[in-house]
């Protein structure tokens, strides 16, 4: 499974270039005040080192339910109204978007915390792995963020 | 399904674990079959799959597992059946 949608809440992992507005349009309803928008793109130069293309990689349906549990905890810390997160898969080219994150709720605060937590908390614990090709046709996982162990 | 205790009757512990990004590619396989004579933790596992995939010796440290796609401590007791994952460092976004 590479998706799950209710109607609050959306987690797609897809192949291919992330379009905005589906993704604004589903968030954006009467009773929120504010859409917070996060958009990561994959981006050229890491440490004077030249990036071309990424790849990513995923435990698709472990990501999906893990992102799913990301939104159980926004739901329970702030009123949040409506949830997005999609992610690439494959291959992305320098410049693009790998990764968009909405959220709206009635007050601009708590979704801009709302769309903080999310995207740290994806970066920490959710199985996606990305490859990074440079320059020089050399290609590297890059070190990622070992998930914390769960408590008992 | 509910509840059901998933012990085989002759008592081994089958499992299939999922490899994925560098591990996949140093061990050429993104799933292993295996089976154990008795149940054993997790911690149990990475050792005994350290010493039979000398390429993941090196990553031992660093992963953690996922038993039926939810993080687990490495000494949950693994039982027939069970599905597990082995999570490098994670690095989406």
């Amino acid at each position: 499974m590479k998706e799950y949608k209710t109607d609050r809440e959306w987690v797609l992992l897809q192949e291919g270039p992330i379009e905005l507005e589906p993704i604004v349009q589903f968030v954006q309803v009467p009773e929120a005040g504010a859409i917070d928008l996060f958009v990561g793109t994959t981006r050229r130069w890491t440490d004077g080192r030249e990036t071309v293309d990424l790849y990513y990689e995923a435990f698709e349906e472990m990501a999906v339910k893990e992102i799913a549990g990301l939104f159980a905890e926004t739901s329970r810390k702030w009123p949040v109204a409506r949830q997005v997160v999609v992610h690439r898969l494959g291959r992305v080219a320098v410049g693009e978007a790998s990764v968009v994150i909405a959220v709206s709720s009635a007050h601009r605060n708590e979704a801009f915390q709302a769309c903080r937590f999310l995207i740290d908390e994806l970066k920490k614990r959710v199985p996606i792995w990305k490859k990074e090709r440079y320059a020089d046709d050399e290609t590297e996982w890059v070190e990622g963020t070992l998930p914390p162990i769960p408590e008992s | 399904m509910i509840g059901l205790e998933n012990q085989a009757v002759d008592g081994r512990t089958r499992l299939k674990v999922l490899v994925f990004s560098l591990l996949r590619e140093k061990l050429n396989a993104d799933e292993l079959n295996l089976e154990y004579e008795k149940p054993l933790t997790g911690h149990e596992l990475l050792d005994d799959l350290s010493k039979q995939y000398p390429a993941m010796a090196p990553y031992r440290p660093i992963i953690r597992i996922a038993v039926n796609q939810r993080y687990s401590a490495e000494h949950a007791i693994l039982k027939d059946g069970d599905e597990v994952a082995l999570i490098t460092p994670v690095s989406g976004g």
